[in-house]
Order: C-alpha cells, then sequence, then structure tokens
C-alpha cells in the first residue's frame, strides 16, 4: 500500500492509500496478534518519526536529541490538561506542539553552528538537558521521576457538539486523523520547492550554498518543523496512555526513533511508521516467546546494524527501490529515489 | 562558607575530570586519526568495569582487575574493528554513527543478558580504602590515586603519541591521512591498532572508575554524553583540549553541586551552550578542522 510512497505522478493515490491504510489497521492488525492500542502506539511513534524522516531523511541532519521535543510537547499537554487550566484537548495538543517547536528553533540555532558528527554529539548533549530539567529542576510542574498522571479521555469542542472520545477504538481514529494531517503536511513539504532544497541540503550543502539558498535557515526551519512532529507526538502519548512518563525524554528515546526511522526507511515518510510498527510488534512478540523475551532489544540491535551496514534505505526503502527497477520512468525528475543512496561519497566537478 | 566543602568539591571535580579526560581523550585519539565518532566509546567504558568487576570477584587483586579491564576491552575491541567497523571508514559519518550507536545497543544487551540488568558495587581495593590527612583537609585515599593514575596513564599515552613511531603516525594520519598512505604505511594496521587503543583507554577508566560509580549495563551512556561535552569545550581531535575540557567538566559539576546539586549537570551543558556561541571549534580546535 505504501509502495508507492515516493511515486512521481499520483500525487492523491499515496494519501489515498495511506488513509485506506489508516482506516483498515485496527481491523486487519489483529489477524497477526495485535490490537487498538498497540497500533495508536504505532501511529504515534510513527508521526515522531515524520519529523525524524524530514531532518534525517530528506536533509541529512542526524540528531539524537529528539526526545527533548517529544517529552517538551509532552509535558507542557499533559500539565495542561492534568491540571484542568485546558479542557479542550486539540488546544492543549496545539499548545505542546508550539512550545516543542519553539525549543526546537532554540536548540537547533545552538546545534546548527556545527554540521556532521558535531551535530549528532550536540544534539545528544542537549537532549540530556531536557532530561535533567525534567528530573529535578523542573519536577514542581513536571512530576520529576514520577512524571504526570491523570490526563483526561479527549474532548473536542466542535461548536455544534463536543466530541468524548472513550473506547480504545475511538482513541486510535483520533490518534489516525492527526497522523494523516501530518503525513499529508509532510508530504506537501517535500514535494514543494522547500522539499526540493532540502533534498539540495542532503546531497551537497556546499553547491546548494553556492546556488543562493541559505541552507543555515533552511536547516533550522526543517529542525524546528521535525520538534514540533515530536512535540504533537509526545502530547498524544500522554492523552493516550492517560499519563505523561519521564522516559518520554531519555536518550533510549531519540535513539529508538532514529532505530525505527533506518530500519523503516529514511526518506520515505512512511518509513518510520513501518520501522515503528515493526519495532513495536516485534517487541511485543518476541517478549511472549519463552526463552526470547529478554533478547528483543539484542535481536533489534541486531536486524538494525544488518540494514545499516547492507541496506541503507530500510525496509521501505528496498521495496521502492526494487520496484523502481521495473517501471519505466517518464521524467527524469522523478528518477531521485535511485540517486538518493549514492548521494554522500559524491566528488564534486 | 564552608572552605573544607569547597576544597573537597575541587580535589572531586578534579578526579572526575580526569577520568572524563581519559574517556574524551580515547573518543578524541579514534576520531584524529580514523575520523570516526564512536557512539559505542561509552560501551568499552562499561565492558571494562564489568571485566575488572568479575576478575576482582575472583582474584581479589585490582591490578589483576585493571590489566583484565583493558585486555577484554582490547578483544572486543579488536572483533568489532574486524567485523563491523573497518567496513565503515569510506562511509559518511552519519553511517558511522548509526553503526556504533547500533553496536552499542547490542553490547550493552549482551551484557545485560550475562549479568543482569542490577547495579553492583564494586569493592574499594584494599590499598584505597581510608582517608589522607591533607592538612586543610581530609580525604577519601582511592580519589586522589585515581587523579595520581589518571595523570600517569595521560602522560605514558603522551608518550606513546608524542615520542614514539605508532604515535608519529598517528599525529601524521591526524594531518593528512592521504599523504600517510601514499608514504606506503600499512594502514589498516594502523587504523585496528588506533581504534584498539581508543578502546582501552576507555576500558581502563572503566576499571579505574568502577569502585567510586558502582558498575550496571548502562553506566557507558551517561559516560559517551559527558565525554561528548568535553571534547566539544576542548576541541574535538586536540590532546591537551581533552584534558583541560575533561577538568573544566569535572569541576563545573563538583562546584555546582554545593550550591544547586539539581542544577550540576545542566550547568556543564550551559558552558557547552556558551563555548559554542563563542567558540564553536572548541578551547583548543583548529577552525575548520571538520
Amino acid at each position: 500500500m505504501m509502495l508507492r510512497a515516493i511515486g512521481d505522478r499520483s500525487t492523491w493515490r499515496v494519501e489515498l492509500a495511506v488513509a485506506v491504510f489508516l482506516i483498515a489497521f485496527p481491523w486487519v492488525f489483529p489477524i497477526i496478534g495485535g490490537y487498538a492500542n498497540l497500533a495508536t502506539r504505532i501511529l504515534i511513534l510513527g508521526l515522531f518519526g515524520i519529523g525524524m524522516d524530514l531532518i534525517f531523511g530528506y536533509t541529512g541532519m542526524l540528531s539524537f536529541g529528539q526526545a527533548a521535543f517529544y517529552g517538551t510537547g509532552g509535558f507542557v499537554t499533559a500539565y495542561l490538561l492534568s491540571t484542568g487550566m485546558l479542557h479542550n484537548t486539540l488546544g492543549a495538543l496545539a499548545a505542546g506542539t508550539i512550545a516543542a517547536a519553539c525549543c526546537g528553533m532554540i536548540i537547533g540555532y545552538l546545534c546548527l553552528r556545527q554540521s556532521g558528527v558535531y551535530f549528532a554529539m550536540l544534539t545528544l548533549a542537549f537532549g540530556e538537558v531536557f532530561y535533567f530539567l525534567e528530573n529535578s529542576p523542573l519536577a514542581k510542574w513536571t512530576g520529576g521521576e514520577n512524571g504526570l498522571p491523570g490526563l483526561p479521555k479527549p474532548v473536542i469542542p466542535l461548536g455544534f457538539t463536543t466530541l468524548h472520545v472513550q473506547s480504545n477504538l475511538a482513541l486510535y481514529y483520533f490518534v489516525a486523523i492527526l497522523f494523516f494531517v501530518g503525513y499529508w503536511v509532510a508530504r506537501r513539504i517535500v514535494r514543494s520547492p522547500m522539499g526540493a532544497v532540502l533534498r539540495a541540503i542532503l546531497e551537497n550543502p556546499a553547491r546548494a550554498a553556492a546556488v543562493g539558498h541559505n541552507v543555515p535557515k533552511y536547516k533550522l526551519a526543517v529542525f524546528t518543523i521535525a520538534a514540533a512532529y515530536a512535540g504533537i507526538a509526545g502530547g498524544l502519548l500522554g492523552i493516550f496512555q492517560g499519563y505523561m512518563p519521564p522516559d518520554a525524554f531519555s536518550i533510549d528515546q531519540s535513539g529508538e526513533i532514529i532505530i525505527m526511522t533506518i530500519i523503516g526507511g529514511a526518506g520515505t515518510l512512511i518509513g518510520p511508521l513501518v520501522g515503528a510498527g515493526l519495532w513495536s510488534y516485534l517487541r511485543e512478540a518476541l517478549q511472549n516467546l519463552h526463552g526470547v523475551g529478554a533478547f528483543w532489544k539484542l535481536i533489534l540491535g541486531l536486524l538494525f546494524i544488518v540494514l545499516v551496514t547492507l541496506f541503507r534505505r530500510g525496509i521501505t526503502g528496498g521495496i521502492t527501490d526494487s520496484i523502481g527497477l521495473f517501471r519505466v520512468r517518464r521524467r527524469t525528475a522523478a528518477a531521485h529515489v535511485e540517486e538518493a543512496p549514492a548521494v554522500s561519497g559524491e566528488v564534486q566537478p | 562558607m564552608n572552605w573544607h566543602l569547597i576544597a573537597a568539591q575541587l580535589l572531586n571535580g578534579l578526579a572526575l575530570g580526569s577520568i572524563l579526560a581519559l574517556v574524551a581523550l580515547g573518543l578524541t585519539i579514534t576520531f584524529g586519526l580514523l575520523g570516526l565518532v564512536n557512539f559505542a566509546h561509552g560501551v568499552f567504558f562499561m565492558v571494562g568495569a564489568y571485566a575488572g568487576f568479575v576478575t576482582f570477584q575472583y582474584t581479589h587483586s585490582f591490578g589483576l582487575a585493571v590489566l583484565m579491564g583493558a585486555l577484554v576491552v582490547l578483544v572486543v575491541g579488536i572483533v568489532v574493528e574486524r567485523v563491523v567497523i573497518r567496513l565503515f571508514y569510506r562511509r559518511p559519518p552519519e553511517d558511522q554513527i548509526l553503526v556504533t550507536f547500533g553496536l552499542a545497543i547490542v553490547i550493552v544487551e549482551i551484557v545485560r543478558a550475562i549479568f543482569g540488568g542490577k547495579t553492583q558495587l564494586f569493592p574499594m581495593p584494599s590499598w584505597g580504602m581510608g582517608a589522607t590527612n591533607l592538612g586543610f583537609l581530609v580525604y577519601p585515599n582511592y580519589r586522589l590515586q585515581v587523579i595520581v593514575i589518571a595523570a600517569i596513564t595521560l602522560a605514558a599515552i603522551y608518550l606513546v603519541l608524542y615520542k614514539t613511531r605508532l604515535g608519529l603516525i598517528v599525529r601524521a594520519g591526524i594531518d593528512d591521512s592521504l599523504i600517510v598512505n601514499i608514504l606506503g604505511i600499512d594502514v589498516t594496521k594502523t587504523l585496528l591498532a588506533v581504534f584498539v587503543l581508543g578502546a582501552m583507554v576507555a576500558g581502563f577508566s572503566g576499571v579505574i572508575d568502577a569502585p567510586i560509580v558502582a558498575v550496571d549495563p548502562d553506566m557507558g551512556a551517561s559516560v559517551l554524553i559527558e565525554s561528548f561535552v568535553v571534547v566539544v569545550i576542548g576541541g574535538l581531535g586536540s590532546f591537551s583540549g581533552s584534558i583541560l575540557g575533561g577538568i573544566i567538566a569535572g569541576e563545573i559539576i563538583s562546584i555546582t553541586t554545593i550550591w544547586a546539586p539539581d542544577y550540576a549537570q545542566v550547568m556543564l551543558y550551559l558552558a557547552m551552550a556558551l563555548v559554542l556561541i563563542l567558540r564553536p571549534q572548541g578551547l583548543f580546535g583548529t577552525e575548520g578542522r571538520l
């Protein structure tokens, strides 16, 4: 269904396929032992991962600090809802998203003073700052090590009526709608002129700058957007669990979203969802297997190393690449799928 | 104001800083020659600590524990380099980071599977117990010894890097690895040696630090991040930068702990942000190295 995520012509078909998948997912997933809550969790991580994919898959910036924004969005949303300051769930989500985007702008400004390995190290270090801040100095508001419990089920005033999202399935569709909007926006971004500049930065930052694009500004913009995605996903996590865990800020969280994005396929937007699905599903399935349960992370870690070593574009990328081999391309402009893997070692004329 | 407390914290900062300097130096050596930022570096620290822990349990000899810590990491380092890392020298830095990050997860999980996830106390060696009266302050022996051990090790690494043939190649490689290749030096062996040297320094530091912090499978992660901060402050790829950065980082943590323990870590990262704004290449880094 997502095979055409990097298609060339049919814009709306991909969106339609994703929409159909999102509607059908909770009904199909139980066949292999999944359930609505697991599906919701996967969508939340998939939404988080879209941001990761925008900065890493499309722009080439490897951030190890995305948990900072996931946690920020989550805790701002959770604080507003659990204290009763806001009853409108969407309002609280918006506030959390904006807060995360603001943090993203500040951290991005600092980290983007460097690129490459330095950027990765800096984002990791700044991610840790947020973890420590949540843990003690801000514990009065965040609950410190205990996190924030007591988030109500989503309440959405629509003017003429007020929706109360109660059942697990309803919650799934609430998250699915937001995921779809997030996916649609991200796809618009990568297919816009801005998306073209981002890919130019991925392929060759110096050349992108030389033809007159303000590279730092674009990088900061996409970093801020990614932080917003992390923020809304964090907010949804708290609402979904009824509890905002401090783990959202941990380095493990930053690492896991990278792993999911890589396993699923970076530079595809839908890849992180595939990766999140595989990660979450395998985790559940392996944990229930006798004798293997303790090793689930080891197994997924090995899978990750193999994918990084051999299949740099992950599962979705691998599928789209092999399909691409059989397809006759009508326009060369659409051929970026094949160019993408070879970008890094390229020598400039 | 309690001057004894401040003096004690200054010394604590020096002890912490010298460990951080050692770990960061390993990171910097690997980066300097191989151009590889090793996200599994903290894991070598942890593996060293565990190897030392097991050896100490059986032999009650701290000397043997340190030796085994370094040797086990030597073996792990060789295996990791030969099987995975060597495939990545020519890959983009992002791939190198990702694969070492994956390796870190796998190694942590293996250690967790063998030893369990519990934090285990590493007993203090008998000669490290007790305290010394320094005249103005009574201070635990072991921390003083850590400072001395770290200083000796740093001096030894300095000698290796600046007075031996290997060191010459390493430094030449940092300046211009292409020319070193052209001069006909077996780069593969040198790469392996440098990678393993960096790893062993981390493993060694792990054993030295273990009696102070206790061992658990996740102990490498925080050390890794703090040593990142050290190299950002000192300048990645700089020998003196690692040492000065380590001591600065150790002192910031210890001194802040006196007044606001909650902010000790936060302060460290603020200092890093300040260095980044004022001097992005680090105190001893040279512009345009990256």
